[in-house]
């Protein structure tokens, strides 16, 4: 930093500058974000009566009960199962466009422009469309499919709640990709073609280019993603919510659906912030290495 | 990447295209057409499109609901959402990665913890504060709301476009006799552009694609976003899917028109500001 | 090109900088400038009422959105009221279905409950100590107006806490013209009748009609158990009116309503549909039979049906919602307040206004003289959204079946859990997980508790 004549006075100005920088964002964030928080906390560690009221604290019932309940067993499998193959599947599958589309070939605009459309869409609309289409009896996927003949009867896509639990992991998928590609797509720009060109001189193959020369400089891009992902997904409610509600009998609740539930459909308050934290606690706990691991990267 | 391609790669590459479009504008094709449809067709599964088309659903939308009220709340919201949170995240995205002070460390931390609570969690909590400041069911609540829970990925976006920003030409610009402030704005800024637009895009789609606070906090028709007031639709006694399909296409335009004005910028946005994460 | 575009940018990221320095303060201090400004508004509203003499007050109601236009109902309703009661100040409020639950819990668990509210199932709000009992705010004539049974079956140990907004009963409804076609002449009067139906059905459409609507989601699975329970000679209660939840009947009917979907009778997704476009499809046609609430064919429908009694003991579901009143330990005048809420139901339980809103809606009176009105004079009153008048056939017709309905055991303290406990147990059942002897079991032994 560049000082000509530095007095004292200055100086400590210059030391609590930073938090006045800051202080607009911590601002909002501590209001809107901690105080809930607290209160979120405070309620797990409560009794509530299924009205909503309040009723004292009672220790960790809350947690036990939870505990207790198969379905938040079920739920929390739900949760990796959904988190992982979301994250996973999209990253392959948004990874592979991205390569296509970077791609030379008429009509390539047009094709990034379709791709930016389930990404453009809220996740409401997406739900309740894709709720739509699937529906066995008047949906419009078996429709087409008959009108084209492949099928000859109707398919039942949500008999069981493993295959509806697959196709709330395709809407998820769905609306995720575009994200990932994107992100692969603007670090695929940013890679000088002279890289590609002096290994197509050295005669290696697809492969080897891949995993010598793309992977590794479309790691902070893929890295971005990842984790934005991850936390995107993990907490995300209105797909769930919206195609089956957890139905049935509580088989395809992730985290956040369980405890929304538990909250607003059975009134277990207590419950569902307790939930709530468990979630928090995972969360964290991922996010914790996840900085660490960075923090390492740094240090190298 | 420019390579001679062998045919059957070409047509490999086209035939990938083709059904990756097909597969990403069925939902869209289904949303149209059925928004399409008279109530009576809505059920009938003889026929993919409809028998009479009824381009009146498209019309009526606007006077079987205040849809238009509507839009112009999601605007509200996500306008003064994408703000606020770019007027917070400037300053602070700047402290991060210009000066130096006691516990940047655990505010990095603190910020990505943040993000870790998605609202629909916080419900409880979060209708509690607002009721207490008296801001539930109101306009300005979700857009504090909105603009806080994005704080954190905005931060974090500026924070990496300004690091790969070289300091010298502030520091020579202060030198000029330029304060730190105008630095910023002159210097800065400008050149953090298309960071700036990406994260201000990404706040917009995500306030203005908001349901869940908004469905809890929002009772009044008169202040719900378009997300929360689709639900008129679903009606005590029947669904009207094709008022909610019309209305749904009405609510996806914007956004994607937006997307396609910004592309170039977003991608470049991206490559700027997300790498130094 | 491009550099056009960013100098916009430019002189965009300048005036947002430049306001950056109070950025975050504005925003603070913008909220109480908005509260303020809404202070003059209201008192400015309430002048009249001090002028009138008697002290304003103001009610927060919440009103369940029974159809699509509810709210233009309630909107005259409360110009008119607050027309005639200058003091009053009425905040009404409708909330769908699919919120009320939610809106309403938060609004406690805050303290912000409403004074008012529409909605079904009393017994956890008494539970909690929120409600006023409903003799202290009816006034005599309104009670000895409402039907007898209905009044009662919104008390708990002699204690009356709600009053029963409006009824509605279920019925088997048969797609006439498709039974037919499929060799069935007269709707199903017994279980066994109803699988052969199906059956026929099943046979002559294949995948283009579906022949029986079940709805067990979470929306109204409990409806469900009801009907099956009921008319397989179990039910929710004991002679008692003890809990007897697992008793052979009841294994039967749940194990009925797997065969129902085993044998492929019935929607696909019976888990996640709601009765709305089970109904809805009933109204196109492509759906030949469900049991559903008496108005539930669309007005627009061409469909040729009849309303057939339900098979097997001929137990029809009837459904009561309520409205209840909540105490306010706030309220600076609780007299003042009390008064209102009587003018409040005085009003709305007017023979004339009530028998409007019935028809509106197209649900059946809950007082005496609405009921004996409108099974004559519903030709005078219009259906919510159209031109359309009411039926007084239809009024006398279903006002007629209501007494012998079942209600839910809404009054009992357990009936939330046992309410989501059957949900349950169907979806359990249904999805093969366990069977039914053992769900039911498990049910009663948790809720016996």
């Amino acid at each position: 930093m560049i000082q000509n004549n530095a007095s004292k006075k200055k100086n400590a100005a210059a030391s609590f500058m930073p938090y006045v920088w800051l202080l607009p964002s911590i601002l909002l964030m501590v209001i809107m974000i901690i105080v809930p928080i607290y209160t979120v906390f405070q309620i797990s560690f409560s009794e509530v009566g299924r009205t909503g009221k309040i009723k004292g604290l009672n220790g960790i019932t809350n947690y036990l009960e939870v505990f207790e309940e198969p379905a938040f067993w079920t739920t929390l499998q739900n949760t990796f199962v959904w988190t992982i193959a979301v994250v996973g599947i999209s990253t392959l599958l948004g990874f592979i466009i991205a390569m296509v589309l970077n791609q030379e070939f008429a009509g390539r605009k047009f094709v990034r422009a379709v791709v930016i459309f389930p990404w453009a869409t809220a996740l409401i609309i997406q739900s309740v469309i894709w709720k739509y289409i699937i529906n066995a009896d008047y949906g419009s996927l078996n429709v087409l499919l008959r009108k084209l003949g492949l099928i000859d009867s109707f398919v039942n896509w949500t008999a069981t709640p493993q295959t509806m639990f697959a196709w709330e992991c395709w809407v998820g998928i769905f609306v995720t990709f575009p994200f990932v590609t994107f992100c692969i797509l603007s670090g695929l720009q940013g890679i000088d073609d002279s890289l590609y060109e002096a290994a197509a001189v050295d005669g290696s193959s697809f492969w080897h280019k891949m995993f010598r020369i793309t992977l590794p400089l479309l790691r902070p891009n893929l890295t971005v993603s990842t984790v934005l992902n991850i936390i995107y997904v993990f907490n995300s409610f209105p797909i769930i919510w919206t195609i089956s509600k957890g139905a049935p009998a509580d088989q395809t609740h992730t985290l956040v659906t369980y405890l929304y539930q538990l909250s607003f459909a059975d009134g277990k308050s207590g419950h569902a912030a307790a939930v709530s934290v468990i979630g928090f606690v995972i969360l964290a706990f991922c996010a914790s290495i996840y900085m660490i691991l960075s923090l390492r990267r740094e240090e190298e | 990447m420019i390579s001679k391609r062998k045919p059957w790669q070409t047509v490999a590459l086209y035939l990938f295209v083709t059904i990756l479009c097909v597969v990403i504008l069925y939902p869209y094709f289904i949303m149209f057409i059925t928004g399409m449809k008279s109530n009576n067709e809505m059920y009938a599964i003889d026929h993919i499109f409809p028998q009479a088309w009824q381009w009146s659903n498209f019309v009526d939308i606007w006077s079987a609901a205040p849809i238009f009220r509507y839009f112009i709340n999601s605007l509200i919201i996500a306008g003064g959402a994408t703000c606020l949170a770019i007027l917070c995240g400037i300053p602070a995205a700047y402290a991060l990665s210009r000066m130096k002070f006691k516990g940047k460390g655990i505010f990095m931390g603190a910020v990505i913890m943040s993000q870790m609570f998605s609202p629909v969690v916080l419900l409880v909590g979060i209708y509690k504060l607002m009721v207490n400041i008296n801001l539930n069911d109101s306009l300005l609540g979700l857009i504090l709301l909105n603009a806080a829970f994005n704080q954190a990925f905005t931060i974090w976006l500026l924070r990496g476009t300004f690091i790969s920003i070289s300091p010298e030409m502030e520091q020579a610009a202060k030198i000029d006799g330029c304060n730190t402030v105008g630095a910023l704005i002159k210097v800065l800024l400008p050149m953090a552009a298309p960071g700036i637009i990406t994260t201000l895009i990404f706040v917009f789609i995500n306030a203005w694609n908001e349901y869940t606070i908004a469905l809890t906090l929002i009772s009044t028709d008169a202040f719900k976003p378009i997300t929360v007031g689709i639900n008129v639709f679903y009606g005590f006694n029947f669904i009207q899917w094709q008022y909610l399909f019309a209305t749904s296409l009405f609510a996806t335009i914007p956004v994607v028109i937006l997307f396609l004005a910004i592309e170039k910028h977003l991608v470049a946005g991206l490559t700027s500001g997300g790498v130094k994460g | 090109m491009k550099k056009k575009v960013l100098s916009v940018l430019l002189a965009a990221a300048m005036t947002v900088s430049a306001l950056a320095g109070c950025g975050g303060g504005s925003a603070e201090e913008t909220a109480p400038a908005e509260t303020t400004e809404e202070a003059p508004a209201e008192s400015g509203e309430e002048a009249p009422a001090e002028t009138a003499g008697a002290e304003p007050v103001a009610l927060d109601i919440i009103i369940s959105q029974y159809g699509n236009y509810t709210q233009e109902w309630w909107n005259q309703f409360e110009s008119d009221f607050e027309a005639a009661n200058s003091n009053i100040d009425l905040n009404i409020e409708i909330v769908s279905w699919n919120d009320i639950y939610t809106v309403v819990n938060t609004r406690i668990s805050t303290n912000e409950q409403p004074d008012i509210l529409n909605i079904s199932g009393f017994a956890d709000y008494v539970a909690d100590d929120l409600l006023m009992q409903a003799t202290e705010y009816t006034s005599p004539e309104l009670q000895a107006n409402f039907i007898p049974s209905f009044w009662e079956s919104n008390s708990i140990d002699g204690t009356v806490w709600a009053l029963p907004i409006l009824a509605s009963c279920r019925a088997l409804f048969c797609n006439v013209d498709l039974l037919a076609e499929a060799g069935i002449e007269n709707p199903p009067t017994t279980w066994d009748e109803v699988l052969t139906a199906c059956q026929a059905i099943q046979d002559t459409f294949g995948d283009d009609i579906v022949p029986w609507g079940l709805d067990i989601s979470t929306d109204e699975g409990q409806a469900a158990f009801s009907y099956y329970s009921w008319n397989f000679g179990g039910g929710y209660v004991d002679a008692n009116g003890d809990w007897a939840l697992n008793s052979p009947e009841n294994v039967e009917a749940v194990e009925f309503i797997k065969t129902l979907i085993d044998s492929g009778y019935c929607n696909s997704a019976p888990f996640t549909d709601t009765r709305y476009p089970l109904q809805d499809a009933f109204s196109a046609g492509t759906l030949a039979m469900m049991i559903g609430p008496m108005n539930m064919v669309a007005a627009d429908s061409t469909v040729n049906y009849v309303a057939a009694d339900l098979p097997g003991n001929q137990v029809a579901l009837g459904v009561c919602d309520q409205l209840m009143v909540f105490k306010d330990e706030e309220a600076e005048n609780q007299e003042a307040r009390t008064a209102a809420i009587t003018a409040f139901f005085d009003a709305f339980y007017e023979q004339e206004t009530y028998s409007d809103y019935m028809v509106f809606e197209g649900f059946l009176p809950a007082t005496l003289d609405s009921s004996e009105y409108l099974a004559q004079n519903a030709e005078n009153h219009i259906v919510g959204g159209s031109d359309v008048t009411g039926s007084s056939e239809y009024f006398a017709t279903f006002c007629a079946v209501l007494p012998n309905c079942e209600f839910y055991p809404m009054q009992k303290a357990e009936w939330m859990d046992v309410r989501n406990g059957v949900i349950d147990v169907e979806q359990q059942v249904c999805t093969g997980t366990i069977d039914a002897q053992t769900a039911l079991d498990n049910l009663q032994a948790d809720v016996a508790e």
